[in-house]
Formats: structure tokens, sequence, C-alpha cells
């Protein structure tokens, strides 16, 4: 980086853009090796599940009665499971839903989340008291109970997957909101937020242009976590029978094959490719994560 | 802006000397102190306690005291950054204590502030061009080209090189971070500009080149400004009047030289004569006050400097001075005059 302040150098070197915090975040992301090669595996995983009609041409739903509970060959690469579909080409249509709701939910709950904390956080007084008790309220719900009563309520007149994205998102930005929230308090009590209510920002404006934007890297690392944490969400209530309904294949869905013993004990490649890919992919993650967070954090020099 | 403009203003100048830009009448700003099971107001920080000064146009009133004594609230209550509890601020003969919403946006068009940190008071993600132009791009609508030309010519003015358009505050040292807050004050062409503090963060080789730029920017912008400092020489360098504050009581105001030579007030006198002299063989008088400032939580009655004053009289505990005017143009609030 080269810094020219004066006027001699400045006719030589054309007005260069220097590097914002973000471009330095981003260099020392990129020489993370582990958050690249997790983000790497990510991007392959999430390219190959939405591509999946034109990875493979088999039919997912068709139950094929003559090829139940098939070990891995070269005809299905992954064996088939108990109503003779083909594990592998559900793994990548599974990977489709569980990355789509991973993704919707991380993307609700950031964006209320968001909102709720910033707007509590920067005006403060009554309206932070009452967003905050509404907050706690929503955090003291009991989640897995709600999951499944407001979608027994919506089951039926939405469609399965939209009714999970909303329940899930519904229940889940009070963390969010409250880490928002903090991060905003103590944000706003620099100075440049008095300069930018002084040079005539609104308050929606001091929010969006100067505050959101300097607590966008704990937003980012937050929803990094949080997008790990919806697609185990989604998994767990799967497994359970109460997330994405059963016709449509889910990484989760595949695994409630487990719950029979005899596939749990005698027939792996039914269950092992989706633990293996959900535990994987959270693992990556997790560690894109850690390196937002370390590529972030203007002390570590890494 | 052309010369035969500069000109004009000039003109104007000599001719609205005495027009009189900012008055404000018993200012009192108080801080709520919450406490309790539900949070009641269970008592105020009285931080500017029924303050009255003016500011003409065209000239500097410094306003000084040590910290804590209400200076910087005065400012920031003036450009409205904190709501007035009461009293009056009349900007070019308007009550703006009481705006609101857009005529309140409207204002700000006229009274800007320059920061007491510089390295606090920039934001830290946006370009130096981009925190230059936002206050321009938030009154008026002008073109893209326009602006950048705008803004580079705010840049020049305040002794930036044009390629500090694309840098970001983090990469300027602090006396440049304080030109690049002043650029941003100017971009409005403000009529009053409240600097607080604006060099008590600097090098005292920076300062000085701070302040003769606001000093150059005031003539050539017809600027006014009300300079909040601590520092003493820093005051008289910059101001036409002074203002001394203590406890959130103004305790006397007056032209430069008469507050540096004949000082009034017992507070005064003893801040006058802790001003170093860069003369050795001067022989040092100085007063030293003893005691602390009282809490502004709980102000003592009467005159606010009485516990710690040497000459204070029964009178003092009992009623608050007024400030009235012992000679022309200096004002105080003591019960010895």
């Amino acid at each position: 980086m080269q810094i020219s302040t004066s006027p001699q150098t400045s006719v030589q070197v054309k007005p260069m853009k220097s590097m914002s915090p973000w471009a330095i975040a981003r260099r020392k992301f990129v020489k993370n090796k582990l958050a690249m090669i997790s983000l790497f595996y990510l991007i392959i995983v999430a390219v190959v599940s939405f591509l999946a009609p034109y990875v493979t041409t088999i039919d997912i739903t068709r139950i094929n009665i003559g090829e139940m509970s098939l070990k891995p060959s070269s005809e299905h690469w992954l064996g088939t499971d108990k109503s003779g579909r083909d594990v592998f080409t559900r793994l990548l249509y599974g990977g489709r839903v569980s990355l789509l709701v991973g993704i919707s939910c991380t993307f609700f709950v950031v964006v209320l989340g968001t909102i709720v904390g910033s707007i509590a956080g920067y005006f403060g007084g009554k309206i932070d008291n009452m967003m905050m008790r509404f907050t706690d309220f929503i955090l003291n719900f009991p989640f897995l109970v709600f999951v499944i009563v407001l979608g027994t309520i919506f089951f039926g007149k939405l469609n399965g997957l939209a009714v999970l994205i909303i329940v899930i998102s519904a229940l889940s930005w009070g963390g969010v909101a409250r880490i928002v929230r903090s991060k905003i308090l103590a944000e706003k009590e620099n100075e440049y937020i008095l300069a930018a209510v002084s040079i005539g920002c609104s308050p929606i404006k001091v929010i969006g242009k100067h505050l959101i934007p300097n607590v966008l890297s704990t937003i980012i690392v937050q929803s990094t976590l949080l997008f790990a944490s919806m697609i185990v969400a989604e998994s767990g209530l799967s497994y359970l029978g109460f997330g994405v309904p059963s016709e449509i294949p889910s990484w989760g869905n595949m695994l409630s094959f487990a719950r029979e013993p005899d596939v749990l004990q005698g027939k792996p490649w039914i269950w092992v490719p989706p633990a293996l890919i959900i535990t994987l992919t959270i693992l990556s993650i997790n560690f894109v994560g850690e390196g937002l967070k370390d590529a972030f954090n203007p002390r570590s020099r890494r | 802006m052309s010369t035969m403009d500069l000109k004009n203003e000039s003109f104007n100048l000599e001719k609205n000397e005495k027009e009189t830009l900012l008055e404000i009448k018993n200012l009192k700003t108080y801080y709520p102190v919450k406490g309790g099971f539900f949070q009641r107001t269970i008592g105020n920080v009285k931080a500017v306690d029924d303050i009255s000064f003016s500011i003409k146009k065209g000239e500097t009133l410094g306003l000084v005291g040590e910290s804590g004594c209400g200076k910087s609230t005065t400012g920031r209550t003036i450009i409205r950054l904190l709501k007035a509890t009461a009293g009056e601020i009349l900007f070019e003969g308007k009550d703006i204590s009481k705006l609101s919403g857009k005529s309140l946006q409207a204002i700000r068009q006229d009274i800007q502030m320059v920061f007491q940190d510089p390295y606090a008071s920039l934001n830290p993600i946006q370009m130096v061009g981009d925190i230059v132009a936002e206050p321009i791009k938030n009154f008026k609508s002008i073109g893209k080209k326009e602006l950048k030309t705008e803004v580079m010519d705010l840049l020049q003015k305040v002794g930036l090189p044009e390629d500090a358009y694309y840098k970001y505050a983090h990469e300027f040292s602090g006396g440049q971070r304080q030109r690049i807050g002043i650029a941003r004050a100017l971009a409005l062409r403000p009529k009053l500009i409240i600097a607080d503090e604006p060099v008590s963060a600097l090098d005292v080789s920076v300062q000085s080149q701070v302040l003769n730029l606001l000093k150059e920017l005031q003539k050539e912008f017809d600027l006014t400004f009300l300079f909040i400092a601590h520092d003493l020489s820093v005051v008289k360098h910059m101001s036409d009047r002074i203002g001394v504050m203590y406890l959130g009581s103004m305790v006397e105001i007056s032209g430069r030289k008469s507050l540096y030579d004949e000082p009034l007030h017992p507070y005064t006198k003893a801040l006058v004569s802790a001003i170093p002299m860069p003369d050795p063989r001067r022989k040092a008088n100085r007063i030293v006050l003893k005691g602390d400032v009282p809490s502004p939580l709980n102000p003592p009655t009467g005159c606010p400097f009485h516990p710690r004053c040497a000459v204070a009289m029964d009178e003092c505990s009992k009623t608050k001075p007024i400030l009235k005017e012992v000679k022309p143009g200096h004002q105080v609030a003591c019960h010895l005059y």
C-alpha cells in the first residue's frame, strides 16, 4: 500500500483508490487456508446441489420396488434407499432443500434481527424497552413446541417448505437483535454519529449509512454461524418428522431413515452420506465464520 | 466561488458588522438522573444552568472553563444535538430551541460543528470524499461531477492533497483528520461554526496550524465561531470576546484584551494567573483555588463559586449573582461589583 500525502507524489501517482477496511478484511480472509478450503467446499456443494437436474437425470420421486436397499454400485453410486430411490440423487436434491431453508432462514432472521436491534439500540429509552421486552418474549418461546404447533396450523394452507422457513425465522431472530443492539449501543457513542446528525442525516440514514455498516462485520460473522445452526435446525426437525414434508428430499429427511434399527445397523449407505455431508457443511460454515471473524478483527494479523 | 463573490461578501461583512447572529437567552440544559425501581427521574445534572450571551456576525466567541463546566453541552445544545430544558436560542432572530423535523433539518445548513476527537468523529468506513460530500448530498441535489469538483475544492481549501478524496480516515494523522472534519463542517457554507475543543486532541505543533486554518477560513467564508476550549492561550489567540463558564453558569464575558488584562471575577483571576508565561524572570503570581468543583447534581446555593472563593461574602451563599455590565463590553456575575 502506498501512502502519498505530499502534492509532488500525487502528480505522478494517479489518484489511486486506497484500501477500504473491507478490502483489508478480504485480503486477510484469502490468506486463511482453512477458511478458503471450507469456502471452496461449500461453493462446490451449493453449485452441484442447485444444478442437480443437470448432474443426474434419475427421477427422485419414482419408487422402484425392484431396486430396494441396494448396496452402492456403478449404477447407484451410493446405493438405493428402502423405497428403491437413488441415494446420490436424493443427496443432491436434498442439498438444494437444506441449503435453501438454511439460506432463507438466515436471511430473514438477520434482516429482522438487524432492524429490531438497530432501532432499539439507536433510539433507546421507551422504544428500546418495548422492543427488547418483545424480543425476550420471542426468545422465551419453547422452540420445538412452537414449530410443531405453528406447522400444524399452517399445514395444507401453505407450501410445507415455506411454513418451515417462516416458523423458524419468526422464532429465531431474538439473538441477532440482542447482538446488533449491543453493538449499536457501543457504536453510537462515537462522535461521527453526532456529526452525521449535525450534517442533517435523518435517523434512518444515520442507522442505515453510518451505524449498520460499522457493525456489519459482526452481523456477517453472526449470520454465518447462524446459517450453520439453521441447517442443523432443519435437519433436526426433519429427522423428528416435523420439518420438511417427507415427500421432499432433504438431508434431514434422508437422515430420518436411520430411525429404523435395521437401516442404522445394516444399511449404512442410506444414512451415512447425509450425516457426513451435514457434518462437513456445518464444519465448513463454522470455519468460514471463524475466518471472517479473524479477517474483520483489526488486531489479528495472520 | 469567484473573486467577485468574495468582494461582495467582504462588502456585506462591513455593512453587517454589528448584526447579532446568535443570541442565547436563559438557556438551561439538564441531564435527568434516573434511579429507583421504575427508573424515575430522581434528579437533574444541571450541565448548563441559565446562561445568556450573544455572538455578532463575523466574530469569534471563546468559551472557556474547566472540564465538566458545561461548555460542550452549551455547544451541543445550540446545534440541537441536545434538547434545551428551557430558554431560547435565537439564530438570526428566530428561536430554534424548539424546532423539530424539517425546520430543524433546515437550520442545520446554517450551523455546523467541528468535533473534539478527530479519531472518533470520522466514519472509519467512508472515503474522505464521501465524508465531505455527505452534507451537500443531504441538502442539495447536484450532479456527480459538480459534487466532486466542490469536494475537491473544499479539500484543497483546508490544505489537503487532492488524492485524499480516495483515502480513508485511518490513513491520516490527527491534524489532517481535523482538517477533514473542518471541510465537512464547511461543505454547507454555514453561517455559524461551533468548534468544540477542535485542537485539544492535537500536538502543540499541529494545533497552531489548525487554528490558523480556522482563522483563514473565517475571513474567506465570513464565518462566525463559537470556540470552545479549555486552553486559555488557544482561546486568546482565536477569540474576539471570551466567556468564562463555571459549573454551568457564565461568570464573566468580555473582550479578549480586557479579560486577560483586568479579569474581574475571582475565578477568572485564578484562571488567568495559571497561564504559563515563557519568561523565566517573570514572577509567577498564581492564585491557587482550594477544594474541588462541586457536583453539578447538587450545586451550591447562591453563587456557584462561593465555596472556593477567597473573597466570598455572606451574600454570596444566599443569592446567585446575575451577569451585569461593569465596564463597557465587560460583563461579570459577582456580588463584588
